[in-house]
């Protein structure tokens, strides 16, 4: 096969818990298994892509047949791209606290039951918990002769509560995702918190829009973060000018003392012990003091635009890896939170995440907080809710005007071409100068 | 084995251990080609095979799914263990088989799943994009065909063809930004020059977009925009699930006039979409169901499951995404009502798209986006572009009072929609 220069195979196979229970009814509670496989074929040109279910790694003859219906696609392909040499390396799987597979279906329903009940508190009309449980039995191996698999196992649960008053109805949500273990011992308070921020908000008035002084707490921060560097730093919008950052390695792009990292190596949600790919992982500084310093990459968007650190290929089983975020966070600073708010003196503090997008190329982006309270003359006050939150990444980050030092990560699930991965990010309490507000209060 | 073999042994044998067992079975193979850098960069295929089972016992619902034909076995024993944790719930049995005489097909005989011919769709995308000076940073076409089946064991056994043809891309000038996009089960019904060529001209034309003021604006939704504040709100509201657990701003007004009298909404799978089909994913016929009826709230979607436990019956609204289990959905959905010359001729802010959807409240129906491709519309005419702003609103209250729809109804996913205008709304510039 003279027209491949390069293959791997990646299969992970697995299982998926789920159990769902809505308003104290136990919808569903049950395992799936899936053994998807993705085999990829560098040809003269571009990638040719496989994806299978069910393939025996095993079978060098299986093997050798896909190897060769992936170079008859990329047989098709025009786009030339090479790969760059990469450090290789497995890291250790941290160790599990709690295995999950060693507790029961009926434990797990009890235990998550016991959550969704503590959201149930007066003046919550509904409530619903979700248990989500990966066990993910990852295999790799390429044509250059390397070789791994490991194991990743994450367990976690979201709780929803909706509060509702003469047709008025506000939401309260938590969640908790981990890669260390069984995560649903001891987290009704999580459930309580939801059920308490939703009847809250029964009586919050609706934000009003336009540029003012923003805190954000350090969940939002981190959506933030995520959303205005972390996409547009992936080597492969770089590449496809895609991204407003192309091109700006050693320009300042933010205010002095910010940095910006991505590091996979943290035992966070997003954690990976090597890259889908077969790449070492590392932490890598995207913003130095203000200044742009490194994109993310895979092997081919190192080769095609440099300037960047490779080890941040992903996949969702059954997909081709892409280049992604794992663990994207500001790091502290030295600000207090009540310097913070101090300093914010008439402004809004936002708090939480319903999440947030962003169109790299043409660098705006949005994200919204599940709820927040004015701040005047440096204390909060009146509690407002549905606000949104968009600018611009070439100027926002000179807009950072504090930096806090009480750095939280918040795990969740980033969506990039059709995938699903998951993710932290993080940042200590920030002050936002002229941020715009997207309230429709008056 | 891993069609109709392997579906009567699983129901077979999960008939010795549950009351009842149903099977849904799908394969599928699909084609595509990405575009990198302005050319064909990457081609892939790909092959699938999934089987759920769910199994009723003492009115327990129980539930597995497996990707692997091999672990049939294990995905029994593991929809019977979750059978036994599920509470129980009123039950009437999985439907027997109908005698149904409605024809819908989202399947296209002419529909090869070949490389070659996505191939062909992307040099149709390019050739489009060419029309305008712009980078093409993003795009491809797809090909798919999937058979699907649902059997049960009071009878039903029921196969279906389904394809699809999809086409996207994405272009930039400068920081302006313009992407298009386009899905049929009907390859005819895709014009890949076509859409290339828009989102070329979305791009250029958005460059150079002036600030514009805070305030209250008369607007246009395009399509696309309307189709992804409606998809993260509205449709929710339409569960009679959501609508049970008190999550939906609808519960209880059935009957009432909820939105504007020109408003109407309904899901008819007979006519030909991507979601087009005679029974839906638990084998229960489906019929066109009208839930908004010149504004006024006609009815709930209903599955099975749902149906039984409220004694409303299905309203054959199941589908399945996935490897999850049937969920309360829509085939082809029409936002539909009488139509404008162009959605008003008096000065607007036309949206082509919104960036955050998905981050509206679903309950309460508020939300605040930030706005993609803005322009100034004039006498039904996109005439200066604007350079940023959000929108802010609620859904419910925005419905209630409708400017007019465009004659530009079109395809969104499996939602079919025109523009909307939707006069005095907030407007939030830099």
């Amino acid at each position: 096969m003279a027209d491949v220069r390069y293959y791997d195979i990646r299969c992970v196979r697995g299982e998926i818990t789920l159990v769902d229970i809505d308003n104290g009814v136990i919808e569903s509670a049950g395992t799936s298994f899936f053994d998807k496989a993705v085999i990829r074929v560098l040809g003269l040109k571009g990638w040719g892509i496989l994806t299978r279910d069910h393939v025996d790694i095993d079978s060098k003859r299986e093997l050798d047949a896909l190897v060769e219906a992936a170079a008859r696609l990329a047989a098709v392909t025009e786009d030339r791209l090479d790969l760059a040499d990469a450090p290789r390396g497995v890291l250790p799987v941290p160790p599990l606290g709690e295995d999950p597979r060693d507790i029961d279906l009926e434990e797990k329903t009890r235990l998550l039951a016991g959550i969704e009940a503590a959201a149930r508190v007066p003046g919550v009309a509904n409530t619903r918990a979700r248990y989500t449980e990966g066990i993910d039995a990852v295999r790799f191996l390429d044509s250059s002769g390397n070789e791994f698999s490991y194991e990743a196992v994450r367990s976690g649960f979201s709780v929803l509560a909706i509060a509702s008053r003469n047709g008025v109805m506000q939401m309260g949500s938590e969640r908790d995702h981990i890669i260390t273990g069984f995560n649903l011992r001891d987290k009704q308070d999580l459930g309580r918190k939801a059920g308490e921020v939703a009847v809250s908000l029964l009586d919050a008035k609706l934000a009003k829009g336009g540029a003012k002084r923003a805190v954000l707490d350090p969940e939002l921060a981190g959506v933030f973060t995520h959303e205005a560097v972390g996409h547009a730093s992936e080597g492969d919008l770089v590449r496809e000018g895609a991204s407003v950052l192309a091109g700006r390695i050693g320009e300042r792009i933010g205010c002095e003392g910010l940095v910006i990292v991505d590091d996979p190596t943290l035992h966070e949600f997003g954690f990976i012990p090597v890259d889908a790919e077969g790449v070492a992982v590392q932490r890598t500084e995207i913003i130095r003091d203000g200044i742009l310093s490194s994109y993310l990459h895979n092997r081919e968007t190192l080769a095609a635009v440099g300037n960047g650190i490779p080890g941040h290929a992903r996949a969702e089983h059954g997909a081709p890896p892409i280049v992604r975020m794992s663990n994207t966070f500001i790091e502290n600073a030295d600000a207090t939170y009540d310097e913070i708010l101090s300093e914010c003196k008439d402004g809004i503090l936002l708090i939480g995440s319903r999440g947030g997008q962003v169109d790299p190329g043409r660098g705006v982006f949005q994200f919204n907080a599940e709820y927040g309270y004015l701040v005047e003359g440096g204390e909060t006050t009146d509690m407002v809710r549905d606000v949104s939150l968009s600018g611009e990444i070439l100027s926002t980050l000179h807009n950072i005007a504090l930096i806090g030092n009480d750095r939280k990560m918040s795990p969740g699930y980033c969506g990039k071409g059709g995938q699903s991965v998951p993710v932290s990010d993080g940042a200590p309490h920030l002050l936002l100068e002229g941020a715009t507000i997207g309230g429709r209060g008056i | 084995m891993n069609g109709e073999d392997l579906i009567e042994r699983v129901l077979r044998e999960g008939e010795r251990r549950a009351d009842e067992v149903e099977v849904f079975y799908a394969r599928g193979e699909s084609v595509s080609t990405e575009i990198k850098k302005g050319i064909l960069g990457t081609a892939e295929e790909s092959e699938a095979w999934g089987m759920a089972i769910r199994t009723v016992k003492d009115e327990r619902i129980g539930f597995s799914s497996t990707g692997d034909p091999d672990r049939w076995k294990e995905c029994l024993d593991a929809a019977l263990a979750s059978g036994r944790i599920a509470t129980p719930q009123q039950w009437g049995g999985f439907p027997k088989p109908a005698g149904m005489t409605s024809t819908a097909s989202s399947s296209d005989g002419d529909l090869i799943v070949a490389v070659e011919d996505a191939a062909r769709m992307v040099g149709d995308l390019l050739s489009g994009a060419a029309q305008h000076p712009v980078e093409v940073v993003g795009g491809g076409a797809n090909l798919a065909r999937s058979y699907l089946m649902v059997a049960n064991t009071s009878g039903v056994l029921y196969g279906m063809d389904r394809t699809v043809a999809a086409v996207s891309l994405e272009a930039i000038r400068e920081q302006s930004t313009g992407y298009e996009f386009d899905a049929s089960p009907f390859l005819a019904d895709i014009d890949a020059r076509s859409v290339g060529e828009q989102a070329a001209s979305l791009a250029a034309r958005s460059l150079g977009g002036r600030d514009i003021e805070t305030g209250r604006y008369d607007i246009v939704l395009s399509p696309v925009a309307a189709a992804s504040i409606l998809g993260q709100v509205l449709l929710p509201a339409l569960s009679g699930r959501n609508v049970r657990a008190g999550r939906s701003f609808l519960a209880e007004k059935l009957g009432e006039q909820v939105f504007d009298e020109r408003l109407s909404i309904y899901d008819d799978p007979f006519v030909p979409g991507l979601g087009s089909t005679t029974w839906d994913a638990e084998g229960v016929p489906t019929r066109r169901l009208v839930f908004v009826e010149q504004g006024v709230l006609r009815q709930f979607a209903y599955d099975l499951k749902t149906g039984y436990r409220y004694g409303e019956g299905s309203t054959g609204s199941a589908v399945r995404s996935g490897s999850e289990g049937p969920g309360i959905g829509f085939h082809n959905l029409f936002v539909d009502g009488p139509r404008m010359k162009e959605p008003g001729d008096e000065r607007a802010v036309w949206i082509h798209d919104v960036v955050g959807a998905h981050t509206a409240n679903p309950f309460s129906g508020d939300f605040s986006v930030e706005i993609a491709n803005p322009f100034w519309m004039e006498g039904g005419e996109l005439t200066e572009p604007i350079r940023m702003a959000m929108f802010a609103g609620n859904v419910f209250e925005m419905l209630r009072e409708i400017g007019g729809f465009g004659k530009d109804a079109r395809r969104v996913g499996r939602l079919t929609i025109p523009s909307i205008r939707l006069n005095n709304q907030q407007i939030i510039g830099k």
